[in-house]
């Protein structure tokens, strides 16, 4: 399997969710059910066998990244619909997912077989996978902050919906960030470095703890609380790509592994 | 203003008080000077600090500003602060021994705003432990807060004791000495002799491993040969040993390994606090955003 095949895959995963999508909006669960987990199952089969080919986890570059973003964002949604029963998530899960799978088919930065030595680690994978799923989860906080700010003027259920999707991400975030730090002690010898990436890790992880606590006072401005949302996703692109093009990280983080 | 209840203004004028207080330290005393909490430094000032915590909730219905510390409107612009330092941070270079910003781990506004958050979470995990009332809300909480408080704590104050030295290892040649970062030769309670260094590449020339199997004599008596990899340390008498370097001319033919040792008393506190937090993380997923009442 190559990179070749990736665009029937995608094509038929995403059909299976644009499907499941629907379904939810109907109220046909079994079917919205049914037909994203295939469509996960179609995606990851994908994942998994590339990993097969290039002998390594898929994890190292960012095209690589990516796509486990885009099998994670149905995934998420699908928790989220299975806990919450919104019937939107869906819809909303799969148009992220698309937007994430065309931009690696125009950009595939999939690499070769090497993965060198500091990247070969049990650590590897669930430290990257959950980093992944929570910036998928936390991707859905931003959209629906965007959506009750700019779209619907009243609202204050749908708030509960943004903080079922944060405390989920914050629990993910901070797991991807502390097995972050203990295999750094493996790798590095030190849990805690600063380095940029490690910073912006703290950064993001900080903005998130100010929002669910800012949520907690029985007095708050909910709007204000939807821009810390919106703020925070800001700070995360920082910690997940953005440090590639801060001139204070050129060279002094020990987490660049894409350039050849 | 200070008006009781004090507010989100009060919190951050508390804040941009201990902003300003740190500037003064910074002109004052110069960078906070971390190599003075070596053992027993660091002991003292922790159980000091917990003293301090323990003083400001006994004292709380007493000074209201202490009672202050307790609540969000203090909580919440002391990360604000954190957020916007750690920002600064973030954009500037950093380097040890820098000035001001590029230092900013020895910058007093810096350390005093997280110190202060380190108070503040003291303070309510006391609040909470003397008022459990249900285990569902209150072990999460728990786990969250003061595992962040003693990992926080105890990294901060055993940075000081950690040594982290390398040693140049050759082949048929014990070495006990080591170089310590400042470049001063230390002479290691265990000796480690090179046995082959072993570096592998891919098709392509790209590293796809390095390694030394050497052989270990500790002045406890072990005599042991293992093969420390990239990411695969070896720990022996509280010592962890890394892969960190080789002759890069010779490449795999190299007759030398340079091996870092590190020492961390204070890591299993450390890595309480950690695995702390991780099952708290797990809590709050398993638990959600379904506790508020």
């Amino acid at each position: 399997m190559s990179w070749e095949h990736f665009i029937y895959f995608a094509i038929a995963a995403v059909l299976l969710w644009a499907t499941g999508a629907w379904g939810a909006w109907k109220d046909k669960t079994g079917m919205a059910y049914t037909t994203t987990v295939l469509g996960l199952l179609t995606f990851f089969s994908f994942i998994l066998s590339m990993w097969i080919s290039l002998e390594r986890p898929p994890l190292r570059t960012m095209g690589e990244t990516r796509l486990w973003y885009s099998f994670f964002l149905p995934l998420a949604g699908l928790v989220v619909y299975s806990r919450w029963k919104y019937k939107w998530i869906l819809s909303f899960s799969t148009i992220l997912a698309l937007v994430f799978i065309c931009v690696n088919l125009f950009k595939p930065e999939i690499h070769d077989k090497t993965l060198m030595p500091a990247l070969q680690s049990p650590w590897f994978a669930p430290h990257v996978i959950v980093y992944m799923f929570a910036y998928a989860v936390l991707g859905a906080a931003v959209v629906m902050a965007l959506f009750l700010l700019f779209r619907k003027k009243s609202f204050t259920s749908e708030m509960e919906i943004t903080d079922n999707l944060v405390y989920v991400g914050l629990a993910f975030l901070t797991i991807g960030m502390l097995f972050g730090a203990l295999w750094a002690k493996e790798a590095w010898g030190h849990y805690w470095s600063w380095d940029p990436k490690e910073t912006w890790a703290a950064i993001t992880w900080l903005a998130y703890l100010i929002y669910v606590h800012y949520r907690q006072l029985p007095r708050h401005r909910e709007r204000l609380a939807l821009w810390m949302l919106i703020v925070s996703f800001v700070l995360l692109q920082m910690c997940w790509w953005g440090i590639n093009y801060l001139p204070s990280a050129q060279g002094s983080s020990v987490h660049t592994y894409s350039t050849n | 203003m200070w008006i009781k209840p004090w507010t989100f203004k009060e919190g951050f004028l508390i804040g941009a008080g201990l902003l300003f207080a740190g500037l003064a330290l910074q002109l004052s005393v110069g960078p906070v000077a971390w190599d003075v909490f070596a053992w027993p430094a660091n002991g003292i000032v922790m159980v000091g600090f917990l003293a301090i915590i323990a003083l400001i909730f006994i004292l709380r219905k007493k000074v209201y500003a202490f009672l202050f510390l307790g609540m969000y409107q203090a909580a919440i612009p002391a990360m604000v602060y954190a957020v916007v330092l750690t920002i600064i941070m973030g954009l500037t270079r950093q380097q040890a021994g820098g000035t001001w910003l590029n230092d900013m781990l020895s910058f007093w506004p810096f350390v005093l705003i997280y110190v202060y958050i380190a108070v503040i979470l003291g303070v309510i995990i006391l609040r909470r432990l003397m008022h459990l009332n249900s285990w569902k809300r209150d072990v999460p909480f728990l786990l969250n807060h003061l595992g962040l408080f003693i990992a926080l704590t105890t990294a901060t104050l055993g940075n000081a004791d950690m040594q982290r030295v390398k040693m140049i290892t050759a082949i048929g040649e014990p070495e006990w000495r080591a170089l310590e970062q400042g470049g001063a030769i230390k002479e290691m309670p265990i000796a480690i002799e090179l046995k082959k260094f072993i570096m592998e590449t891919y098709d392509d020339g790209s590293p796809k491993r390095f390694a030394s199997e050497i052989q270990i004599l500790t002045k406890t008596g072990k005599n042991i040969e293992t093969t420390v990899d990239v990411n695969k340390p070896y720990e022996v008498d509280g010592w962890k040993i890394y892969q960190y370097g080789y002759d890069t001319q010779m490449g795999a033919q190299s007759q030398i390994s340079i091996l870092e040792l590190v020492s961390d008393p204070w890591l299993p506190l450390v890595y309480t606090g950690i695995y702390m937090m991780l099952a708290g993380a797990v809590c709050m997923f398993v638990i959600g955003g379904r506790k508020r009442v």
